[in-house]
């Protein structure tokens, strides 16, 4: 899958669950200082992006990506 | 670099902020961003609160603001709440905003290991790179009692009344455990901190500003680690004696270590709780077992004057805890007073046949208020009596409010302490609560009351005490004493040999029996010659650090022939038994006459610097341990204590019939390896075992020693 697709999907569920506008999402904004993720929505953010793309992720690794850029490349790993 | 000046208008505006913003603020109730917001409203804080939040609007009615930086007005205090993963970009914000004082309230940082602590040294670059003071990470927060602020910052579930007590803490838990104490015993406080992980402001700046704070009276510490303890003592003797007001520790971790293995015996003994225990004694710092004891202590000094002297009335209603009361005072080093005839006469005259007048006075079981405002105004008129303990028991005609009240009354009028014990629970309960309303220390037994009188007492006796001298010894030749010792270190050993060590201490004036090395046989005599005899011979390698262990020492040598013979006979064995040991000769001292065996020692600790250790040697070293510790330079009077304080200091003194030691040879002594310890930093340990010391005018000297460096 092409980042450029892993990006916009990570957005779209980025919206939905922290119930943000995904046209204010910026590349580097970061979940908790910039989209106001509390940590239940933390928890939820990696359930969906698990459930999106159909993959299951490492604790740590995934907890590691804190921004939407930084989300793009640990999922495009796992999609790779 | 945040300098000591900043410091201290950064820790200006963490006490006294006028507006505040709350980053990383929540409307969950029952979350730490959300209840520490609330707490701002609820202690009625003074000034304006901004809540910092990426989506809320408002939080609890405030506008809230996504970055700090989109407050328009300056800021004096960010208290950050954000998850620890985000703190730095919070902290980066301030420092941009122009923040200068923060509280980082988040936990997971150093606390949590490696990750933590990485974090932990990113907040501390952005701090510097900003001139930022912060207190924390991983802490309860902060709170200044004062009117003029009213400033909780902190997740507490309440604000304290306001008092003189400052309180410092190293575990935020524990500080919600001491809120909770002391709220119905109505004890107030100046400031309270939890710092946490202290990786930017510590104990010692909460000291220092503590120091110049005037609504604060007692300073009450709770510490886990002392890192610097050096420089505990410096700021605490500038605030115990400087300020006059006392510090009282509670220090965990008095087990945890105990001796490490080392290879002198100063090493062994000197546990660093026992070094700790004595460095803080040193510096005025009274050390508590328990929050109880520590606030037992603390009413003490924080609601009533301090005695002038150690001579008490008891006042009671009941003849058992009088007598206990009694027995209490005495153990503590207080005295009973001797009421004046004028005393005597007006208790004689007020009170039953029945009652006692002597001191404790007895009210007898069915005094009423009266009774005790004749016995209280009475021996607080009375010049013979330094302060008053008043104790009551609950009989069915006993107006406890009523004399609670009455206590309260006199008490005021006097410049003397009153301390107070309504033994009991529940028929007490309303006459205490009027006791610790009107700041009557009020003690659950009158054991406890005797202690915490005491301990003020002491802590005058100590205010005297303080700012003598430390002897300088013009007459020592450091250069010689370097030069050996730089010489070892350069070399690599651990240890320096017997002739090495007597030249050090002998360089730093201290007394050794005349001495020489010997290369043969031959010039073994010729020394021995020289000194005299009895002469004691010492084999000296760097390959060999217990000499006895290869028998290579042998004592009172006689006369020329034995000289001669043992001399073979010795390098004979240690080849024998160390075949590679390289020797360098033979040492060769004058024998010392049979005098009290001592133990002098020194030894570097992590945290204090260099430490002496002084006690009496032979079998009261190795089984009582009767030793005493100091942390180095010591003065004229901690010297006095460090001798005067073994147990078995009775046998110096001259009990049954021996000979008075010469105790002035040995302050000397004691003085001068104090001076070695400071001016000798290579010398990581050091052990003179024994030092001889004899009759009064007859000196003291070294028998055997052992320096490592």
């Amino acid at each position: 899958m092409e980042k450029i697709e892993v990006r916009s999907r990570i957005k779209k569920v980025i919206s939905k669950v922290l119930s943000v506008d995904e046209q204010a999402i910026a590349e580097n904004a970061n979940f908790v200082f910039d989209l106001g993720a509390d940590s239940q929505q933390s928890l939820e953010l990696v359930a969906a992006f698990q459930e999106e793309f159909n993959i299951t992720m490492d604790e740590d690794k995934a907890f590691s990506a804190q921004t939407v850029s930084q989300a793009v490349d640990v999922i495009s790993g796992y999609l790779n | 670099m945040v300098n000591q000046q900043m410091k201290e208008e950064n820790l200006k505006k963490i006490f006294y902020p006028s507006s505040i913003a709350v980053v990383g603020a929540n409307k969950i109730a029952g979350t730490v961003p959300h209840d520490i917001l609330v707490n701002f409203v609820r202690s009625g804080f003074q000034g304006v609160v901004y809540p910092v939040n990426p989506k809320a609007k408002a939080i609890a009615s405030m506008e809230t603001y996504k970055y700090v930086l989109d407050i328009k007005n300056p800021v004096d205090l960010a208290v950050i709440v954000y998850p620890s993963s985000v703190v730095d970009l919070a902290l980066e914000q301030c420092g941009q905003k122009g923040i200068k004082s923060v509280i980082i309230i988040s936990a997971g940082f150093k606390e949590v290991g490696e990750v933590g602590l990485e974090r932990e040294r990113k907040l501390m670059e952005i701090a510097a790179k900003y001139n930022i003071s912060f207190i924390g990470p991983n802490c309860l927060g902060v709170i200044n009692t004062d009117p003029a602020v009213n400033l909780n910052a902190s997740f507490a579930r309440r604000m304290p009344e306001e008092g003189s007590i400052g309180f410092l803490s190293q575990s935020g838990a524990l500080c919600t455990a001491v809120l909770d104490y002391a709220f119905p015993r109505h004890i107030g406080f100046s400031k309270f901190v939890s710092f946490g992980n202290k990786a930017d402001l510590s104990e010692l700046d909460l000291l220092q500003y503590l120091k110049n704070d005037e609504k604060t009276k007692v300073i009450l510490l709770y510490l886990e680690e002392i890192s610097d303890g050096r420089a505990l003592m410096q700021i605490s003797r500038e605030i115990i004696f400087g300020t006059g007001k006392p510090i009282l520790l509670l220090k965990s971790g008095r087990t945890a270590e105990g001796a490490r293995a080392a290879a002198s015996h100063t090493g062994s003994l000197a546990g660093s709780d026992k070094i700790c225990d004595a460095a803080l004694r040193q510096a005025g710092i009274i050390r508590c077992e328990n929050i109880e004891e520590m606030f037992n202590k603390a009413i003490g000094f924080a609601y009533q004057p301090l005695p002038a002297n150690k001579r008490i009335a008891i006042i009671t209603n009941a003849g058992g805890p009088g007598v206990l009361a009694t027995d209490s005072v005495i153990k503590q080093g207080l005295q009973m007073a001797s009421f004046t005839d004028k005393t005597t006469a007006i208790l004689a005259g007020a009170l039953p046949k029945t009652a006692n007048i002597k001191n404790p006075v007895d009210v007898i079981g069915d005094a009423r208020a009266e009774r005790y405002r004749v016995a209280l105004s009475s021996t607080l008129e009375d010049h013979n009596v330094d302060g008053v303990l008043v104790i009551l028991t609950p009989q069915s005609m006993t107006n406890i409010e009523s004399i609670a009240h009455e206590v309260t009354l006199i008490a005021g009028k006097y410049d003397k302490p009153v301390y107070t014990s309504f033994m009991g629970e529940m028929d007490v309960a309303g006459g205490i609560d009027i006791l610790q309303k009107n700041k009557i220390p009020h003690y659950r037994l009158p054991e406890s009351m005797a202690e915490a009188f005491s301990a003020t007492y002491r802590f005058r006796q100590e205010q005297a005490l303080s700012g003598l001298e430390i002897p300088r010894f013009p007459d020592v030749n450091k250069g010689r004493a370097h030069s050996i010792l730089d010489g070892a270190f350069k070399a690599g050993r651990q240890f320096i040999t017997e002739d090495e060590s007597v030249n050090v201490l002998e360089a730093f004036g201290l007394p050794v029996p005349d001495h020489g090395v010997a290369s043969s046989r031959e010039e073994a005599v010729t020394i021995a010659e020289k000194i005299g005899y009895p002469v004691v011979m010492k084999i000296l390698s760097d390959d060999i650090i217990h000499k006895t262990d290869v028998k290579g020492v042998v004592l009172n040598l006689r006369d020329r022939n034995e000289v001669q013979a043992k001399y073979d006979e010795m390098l004979g064995r240690v080849k024998c038994l160390r075949p590679a040991a390289r020797i360098k000769g033979v040492f060769i001292s004058r024998m010392l006459e049979k005098g009290e065996e001592l133990i002098l020692g020194m030894k570097k600790d992590i945290a204090f610097g260099p430490v002496l250790m002084f006690g009496m040697g032979g079998i009261f070293v190795e089984i009582f341990e009767d030793v005493n510790f100091n942390v180095a330079p010591v003065n004229t009077n901690e010297v006095k204590r460090m001798i005067t304080g073994i147990k078995s200091f009775p046998v110096l003194a001259g009990s049954r019939g021996r000979e008075v030691s010469d105790i002035e040879s040995l302050e000397q002594c004691i003085h001068r390896l104090s001076y070695l310890a400071m001016e000798c930093p290579q010398i990581k340990e050091l052990d003179i075992n024994p030092l001889m010391i004899f009759g009064k005018g007859k000196g003291c000297f070294v028998a055997d020693t052992k320096i490592m460096v």
